[in-house]
């Protein structure tokens, strides 16, 4: 129950993947983070089939802070806005059971995985983005936990990523934090994100 | 040929009476007669009665003797022959039996005619020839009939004298079955063998003891029938035609006892072994039947067992700072330091034995058996609960979801609930365990009462009037106190909620600070003293708001004067309407009363010299003097403030003019 902000951050030149994972956590651990393990947000793409009209697709989303729950986005059809659904671990296995009108894309499967801090009320993910073998780009996720309301955090949250972020970090809070700064913003939230940035690394190719 | 016929065979055809048959009786006496058979009728049932096959071949036997007896096929022949030769004449051998019969009679009238006239015959009756004297087997066999006769008669006398006059043997075996059914009410009864058992462990309701309860029903020797009825007191029980006999381990009854002590108190209570008086009476009359109490007893015995045996487990596993002590049949584990929590597994089952150990014992100092019933009963429901947890699936919400998860469980997918709140789920507390924070938080509940009780009780100044909450669980507890001054109530109410957890406190005042507190009673105390003496400056504020003083300054949180030993001190400064007096307040949260200093002005002892020539110097205050307020008159501090306040505001004095 936090406010979680996602922030790409531009891999230099010359520098590899892991070495940039590298030097944000020795920043971040200079902040005063506190390594806690590893994380993981997983997305599938499953298409619907030709025969139930226009193609619309479903994002599968895995969370490693959330075990228990999966995170169904339905992209919108023209005019609609994306459904989202919060559900159990077998909504897995309804998917495979609905293989005739929603097939799955493998090809696309896209994951960021990387360590995890925690700061204070801050929890600070680096990721590294890959999509099958290929490294897509590093997605830093910073979530302030002890408030919900972006409107009453995002100066704190801006100040603490620009911390060990830099100057990438922009003063004006991403656009589906800034459609939502007065509402209470829970993990879904932190999903929808990931998946708008996933499917900016799918559009791109090459390193991000 | 004839004479074998006329000597052996005598054949005689009888007609029918010359007299008629009486067809009826007329209600006169008349009677009315069968008619006799015409000719015709009378032939046709004569020609019924022969049998022409046979007569025709009697009739030709003598010719055809060999005949017949060589050949079937001639007999046949002859049949036909006969039935050929007879369908021409059917009426010939008719004829030769008639004269035949005819002849028969005729010598037969001839012989009676000449027996009666006894000259040349007379009729002689016959000896008839004895039979054997077979008396003995007539005896033997008449006997033999006697004998099964009677013993028919004499079983069926017997069954009515048995089931007249043992009325009360038929009943008794009824009551048994009446009773058997009964107790298969209320207890589950099988049948092995010739056995009846039953069972009274909780292994249905889900419990997982290893030890059986297994009792065995049988019929009762010799139950004092008589006295049943007449003789009911008080303390006989009814006699019953059941006897139950339940294990000998599970005998006599038992109950648990757990009482929180302080440490002094422990040696004493080890080697106690008082009775509970609940132990040894059993109230009969109120049983319907008298082998309820004893398997409801045996039923506890094995309730307490398993309760016991599962808390002393847990003590021996559970990883506690100050160790538990499982000793016997007491369980020790400490709640504070300080202070402990025993848990005693009492049975009644050496009954003698502890009797006599009563009497010696209650000479003791420590004859006070100090019950927390509450909590006895708590760990009760507690072990009921894993018991439900072991048979009960809780039914998933659609029904196609799978069986096995709790309904926590499966709203942790749709909610999200992160590592930490799905790690909290799975953590089972032992009984153990949540015995012993109810003990904490019981112990804590008193003495929160008692260290606000005290402070109620000291300081009668301002009032302190305590709220607790009725809805409370077994390990929080909400108190809300209320500091006010009696008759200034809607001036001025300080309050605070005091949150009572199991080991500490948490206390949200009224602006808006949270305060956690350890379980030492005198920070709760200390916080107390501390709020009262901010009340009472809060107090005299809105009093002079009231009364048209202002407030000049105040302070919380006093940074001069003497060092307060407990807190802050806190004061205020008040100036009355017209300027010319001023009062200072301070209120210390040890002081018993806030100290008032006044100051007036103008000073009177200015001394006019050259210097000072302005006006203006007349007008500063003078040194502060305190106000003694025990010589106002007032209940309490505030009504004295006021009545000072009223009396100092006066008109400006004309000195300056």
């Amino acid at each position: 129950m936090g406010v979680i902000v996602l922030q790409l951050f531009a891999v230099p030149e010359g520098k590899s993947g892991p070495q940039v994972i590298d030097i944000l956590t020795k920043r971040v651990t200079s902040l005063g983070g506190v390594l806690s393990g590893s994380f993981m947000v997983d997305c599938e793409t499953y298409t619907s089939v030709a025969s139930l009209g226009a193609t619309r697709s479903v994002h599968l989303l895995h969370n490693s802070e959330t075990p228990a729950s999966v995170f169904a986005l339905l992209e919108a059809a023209s005019g609609n806005k994306t459904v989202a659904l919060v559900a159990d671990n077998l909504f897995d296995l309804l998917m495979l059971k609905l293989s005739n009108f929603y097939q799955a894309k493998k090809q696309t499967k896209i994951e960021s995985r990387g360590p995890r801090f925690e700061a204070g009320d801050f929890l600070v993910k680096l990721g590294s983005v890959t999509m099958g073998p290929a490294f897509k780009g590093i997605l830093v996720e910073v979530e302030y936990q002890a408030c919900s309301l972006p409107a009453a955090c995002w100066d704190l949250i801006r100040e603490f990523m620009q911390g060990f972020l830099g100057g990438c970090v922009p003063s004006t809070p991403p656009q589906y934090i800034q459609n939502r700064f007065g509402d209470m913003l829970g993990p879904i939230d932190g999903i929808n994100q990931y998946l708008e940035q996933f499917n900016a690394f799918r559009k791109t190719t090459g390193i991000r | 040929m004839e004479d074998f016929f006329t000597n052996n065979s005598v054949c005689v055809s009888v007609e029918a009476p010359a007299e008629n048959l009486v067809q009826e009786i007329a209600y006169d006496g008349q009677e009315v007669f069968q008619l006799p058979l015409t000719l015709s009728e009378n032939l046709t049932k004569q020609a019924h009665k022969i049998d022409w096959i046979i007569r025709e071949d009697d009739e030709n036997d003598d010719d055809t003797l060999s005949a017949t007896v060589t050949t079937e096929k001639d007999v046949e022949e002859e049949s036909k022959k006969a039935d050929f030769q007879t369908s021409s004449w059917p009426w010939d051998s008719v004829r030769n039996k008639l004269r035949s019969a005819l002849t028969e009679v005729c010598v037969l009238a001839d012989v009676l005619v000449i027996a009666k006239d006894k000259r040349y015959m007379v009729l002689d009756p016959v000896q008839q020839e004895q039979p054997d004297q077979r008396q003995l087997a007539q005896l033997f066999s008449k006997k033999r009939g006697l004998t099964a006769a009677a013993n028919i008669l004499l079983h069926g006398a017997e069954r009515l004298k048995i089931s007249q006059s043992d009325t009360a043997r038929a009943k008794s075996n009824q009551d048994f079955h009446l009773e058997l059914l009964r107790l298969r009410q209320s207890w589950t009864l099988k049948k092995i063998g010739n056995s009846i058992l039953g069972d009274l462990s909780y292994k249905s309701a889900g419990s997982r003891f290893y030890q059986t309860g297994i009792f065995e029903v049988t019929k009762s020797e010799d139950p004092n029938l008589g006295l049943s009825t007449e003789t009911t007191s008080e303390n006989q029980p009814k006699q019953s035609m059941i006897k139950v006999t339940i294990p000998t381990e599970l005998g006599g009854t038992s109950y648990i006892q757990v009482t929180i002590q302080k440490d002094q108190d422990i040696l004493c209570t080890t080697n106690l072994n008082l009775l509970h008086t609940s132990l040894i009476h059993s109230d009969h009359s109120l049983d319907a039947n008298p082998w309820t109490s004893k398997l409801e007893a045996a039923q506890n015995v094995l309730f307490c067992k398993e309760l016991f045996s599962q808390l002393a487990r847990e003590a021996v596993q559970l990883q506690a700072a100050i160790p538990h002590m499982v000793v016997g049949n007491q369980i020790t584990a400490s709640l504070f330091p300080g202070i402990q929590l025993s848990i005693h597994f009492q049975s009644s089952y050496s009954a003698g034995v502890n009797k006599r150990q009563l009497v010696s014992n209650s000479t003791s100092l420590v004859a006070k058996v100090d019950h927390n019933y509450i909590l006895e009963h708590s760990l009760h429901q507690l072990l009921r609960q894993v018991h439900l947890n072991n048979v009960g699936q809780p039914v998933p919400h659609p029904s196609s979801a799978p069986l096995g998860p709790t309904k926590r469980r499966r709203l942790a997918g749709p909610h999200a609930y992160d590592r930490d709140e799905l790690l909290l789920m799975t953590k089972n507390e032992s009984i153990l365990e949540q015995i012993i924070r109810q003990g904490q938080h019981v112990v804590l509940r008193l003495r929160t009462m008692f260290v606000i009780d005290s402070i109620a009780r000291e300081i009668r100044d301002p009032l302190i009037i305590s709220h607790w909450n009725v809805l409370n669980s077994p390990t929080l507890s909400c108190v809300k106190i209320i500091i006010m001054t009696h008759g200034y109530d809607t001036l001025q109410r300080t309050a605070l909620v005091v949150h009572v957890g199991e080991k500490t406190l948490k206390c949200v005042c009224r602006d808006g600070r949270v305060l956690h507190m350890s379980y030492e009673p005198q920070e709760l105390r200390d916080l107390i003293l501390c709020q009262i003496s901010q009340h009472q400056i809060n107090a005299v504020q809105s009093l002079a708001r009231f009364l048209g003083w202002h407030v000049a300054s105040s302070s919380a949180h006093l940074g001069l004067g003497p060092v307060e030993p407990l807190g802050n001190a806190s004061s205020c400064i008040l100036s009355s309407p017209s300027g010319n007096r001023i009062l200072s307040v301070r209120c210390g949260p040890q002081a018993a009363q806030p100290q008032v200093y006044l100051s007036t002005y103008p000073r009177h002892d200015t001394v006019k010299n050259k210097v000072l020539k302005d006006m203006r110097w007349e007008q500063l205050n003078t040194r502060y003097e305190e106000v003694r307020l025990e010589k106002i008159e007032g209940r309490n501090f505030l009504s004295r403030m006021e009545l000072l306040m009223a009396s100092l505001t006066c008109r400006p004095p004309m000195s300056w003019e």
